[in-house]
């Protein structure tokens, strides 16, 4: 079998020889670099979507956070108002039920004054009553005769009377 | 992850059909090469001969063992990209992903953005001159040690350089070569002429160089063995004891290295000419006043 010369030019040998590059450069854009490059670009499509989503939910918790925190410290002032509210309601009725009570006691004194006031008269009333009756009997016995204790009665009450109004 | 049946036959017949080529590469060279002593330093075997307008096609091993090579390289980008996913559970993804960022970076480090279409370009150089190459490595001719191989490339790389010329419009064009004075013209013609010649045979001399040095050592290890063990008896006198050793010493430098880097070199010469011959401000300026004109001719037709 013949051989080539060490160097020898052929057009058409170049013209194939350049096809074939072309071919390997086809071959190479079409069966490897397409479909890897597709899927790359699909997976930083979907990294970016994760991403994305991942934002979202970052943002959202952190409007939440926002939202209950707003929340918290309103809730701690509403408390405050609550519990001031409350002592003052407290101090309010506790100053109302002592005055009450005061009042009651007041009255209560009062009335207790009174009553003492109407027994003692009513005993210095049953006193004399009881002095004038055992003095008549005692003067009746000792004179010996019935006195007219109406008379008698009438001096004995104004006896006493100074008598009593001179100890009041 | 388990794989189907159906998916596993279809990457044992992806990576069957990658090794196929080159299987049937080494039977024909078998088959084909004549068997002999001597020393010849030759092109390629001629197959077979095609009549044709102006000059005949000799169909050669260079020519056979470069559409080898495009065969192979096929079928593992289809090996590559079997069984791609978003999640990229398989290891030969994680290489494509890894071989299409490498390549994207080399191309847009030296190129710029402008340039993204040439990534795959870039690529098939690299690949189909380093694959051819290599082939020399499992006892193939080399098509790279073919000039007309290599000479297509280059003259289609001239082609692309011309194009990203000539898109400042010919006058740019015209202009460019008379660039930094106008002395220099002939000298400018000349070295863009140059450009395709010098890259093909830079290429092709290295490869070929390499396989006539490394036939050289080997024929003089030959003659130094029957030379000093020649008195040994029958066929231990024959053995050529001498070229085991030394030679896989060099075919490492001349046919794995040095293929490797004179791929590597033309893929960046292509590279920093076509970027070079581009002249991105001036094509900007120019798509600007293109657009002032368009825009004032659609004023004075609205008027």
């Amino acid at each position: 079998m013949q051989t080539l010369d060490v160097i020898s030019v052929n057009i058409w040998q170049i013209v194939i020889s350049l096809l074939n590059l072309l071919l390997m450069f086809l071959i190479l854009k079409h069966f490897l670099f397409k479909p890897v490059k597709k899927m790359m670009d699909k997976r930083r499509e979907e990294l970016e979507n994760q991403y994305k989503a991942a934002e979202d939910a970052e943002s959202i918790a952190q409007k939440d956070r926002e939202l209950w925190e707003i929340k918290l410290a309103h809730a701690d002032a509403e408390a405050d108002e609550i519990r001031s509210q409350a002592v003052t309601d407290a101090k309010y009725r506790s100053g109302k039920i002592i005055a009450e009570a005061k009042d009651k006691a007041g009255s209560i004194m009062r009335q207790a004054e009174v009553n003492a006031e109407l027994e003692m008269q009513k005993a210095q009333a049953g006193i004399k009553d009881e002095i004038v009756s055992v003095s008549t009997a005692l003067t009746e016995k000792m004179l010996g005769r019935e006195i007219n204790t109406d008379d008698h009665r009438g001096l004995i009450e104004s006896f006493i009377g100074d008598l009593g109004d001179d100890y009041d | 992850m388990k794989t189907s049946k159906a998916f596993k036959a279809l990457d044992i017949f992806y990576i069957v059909m990658m090794i196929l080529p080159f299987a049937a590469g080494i039977v024909l060279k078998v088959l084909t090469s004549p068997a002999s002593d001597d020393i010849n330093i030759t092109g390629a075997l001629i197959y077979f001969t095609i009549h044709m307008p102006i000059q005949d096609l000799p169909i050669t091993e260079a020519q056979v063992n470069s559409l080898l090579v495009v065969i192979s390289v096929t079928f593992i980008c289809l090996y590559l990209t079997h069984g791609l996913s978003v999640k990229a559970h398989l290891k030969r993804q994680v290489a494509a992903e890894w071989l299409i960022e490498s390549a994207s970076k080399l191309v847009n480090g030296s190129m710029g953005e402008y340039f993204n279409g040439f990534i795959p370009f870039i690529s098939a150089i690299l690949v189909l001159s380093a694959l051819s190459s290599l082939s020399s490595l499992l006892g193939l001719y080399a098509p790279t040690s073919d000039i007309n191989v290599v000479a297509g490339w280059a003259i289609l790389v001239f082609i692309l350089i011309t194009y990203y010329r000539f898109k400042c419009g010919p006058l740019h064009y015209m202009k460019s070569f008379t660039e930094p004075i106008a002395l220099m013209t002939p000298m400018n013609i000349i070295s863009e002429i140059a450009t395709p010649i010098s890259m093909s045979f830079r290429h092709y001399g290295n490869i070929l160089s390499g396989s006539v040095i490394s036939v050289l050592i080997a024929a003089a290890l030959q003659g130094l063995s029957s030379k000093i063990l020649g008195w040994l008896p029958g066929f231990l006198g024959q053995f050529p004891f001498l070229r085991i050793g030394l030679p896989a010493i060099l075919s490492l430098y001349f046919d794995v290295f040095s293929g490797v880097l004179q791929a590597y070199i033309f893929a960046m010469l292509t590279m920093s000419y076509v970027s070079s011959a581009f002249a991105a401000d001036e094509y900007q300026m120019r798509r600007l006043r293109k657009e002032q004109k368009k825009l004032q001719k659609q004023v004075l037709a609205n008027k």
